[in-house]
């Protein structure tokens, strides 16, 4: 019986390995998405009809702020979350 | 960013600027290497300031930018990272598009434009002539 759960285990392993790397370009990319962008991916926890959070953010000259919610004015404000890499 | 182009008479467009995604320090991309994209992950306010203006000096990005503090306040609050897009609408969430790559879908929040405002169409590029007809 232990054999058959050990077998399992390890072609369960063996599945998320395989799937990880299809999905993520091979085996070194799976390894990149498990140990440094897995920890940071979070669904959250925001549905349509909450209220939008606010978040003080640096403008480019890196000294003055703004505010996510001073920019919802009248019109639809649309928001693009990302980096350069 | 043509939705930007379509659409800025109607909504305004706000780019943050989270963490990196895949800078050298930690998952480097090969297409990034090829891009001479080559950034370690910032560890300071500044690099991450000196990072976005890279970005807006080489595509000449043309909305507002703002740049997500290293407490990851932003990121936080909506969930951002790796790339992810909003619509927000009189202070609350209009839509709430998936988290990147894998669900990161620009063109949902342009069907919510184009339904607001209607659809821009784009003429389709004219097709490379038939070479057996050359």
């Amino acid at each position: 019986m232990l054999k058959w759960i050990g077998a399992v285990v390890v072609l369960l392993i063996l599945g998320a390995v395989i799937g990880l790397s299809v999905m993520a370009g091979g085996i070194r990319g799976a390894y990149g998405m498990v140990r440094y962008a897995l920890p940071h991916m979070h669904r959250g926890t925001l549905r349509v009809g909450d209220n939008a959070p606010d978040a003080s953010l640096l403008a480019l000259d890196g000294s003055s702020r703004l505010h996510i919610r001073e920019r919802t004015g009248a019109r639809p404000l649309v928001i693009v979350f990302g980096s350069y890499t | 960013m043509q939705i930007y182009k379509d659409y800025k008479d109607h909504a305004d467009f706000l780019t943050v600027y989270v963490r990196e995604a895949h800078p050298t320090d930690e998952w480097q991309m090969k297409s990034n290497v090829k891009e001479d994209v080559c950034y370690a992950q910032p560890k300071t306010l500044e690099q991450r300031v000196a990072i976005a203006n890279d970005f807006v000096k080489r595509f000449n990005y043309p909305t507002q930018f703002g740049i997500d503090d290293m407490s990851n306040a932003a990121n936080d609050a909506y969930a951002a990272w790796p790339e992810r897009i909003y619509i927000i609408e009189q202070g609350r969430i209009a839509y709430r598009g998936g988290m990147g790559p894998f669900n990161y879908h620009p063109e949902e929040a342009r069907s919510w434009l184009a339904a607001r405002y209607g659809e821009v169409k784009h003429e389709a590029p004219a097709a490379l002539p038939d070479k057996k007809n050359n």
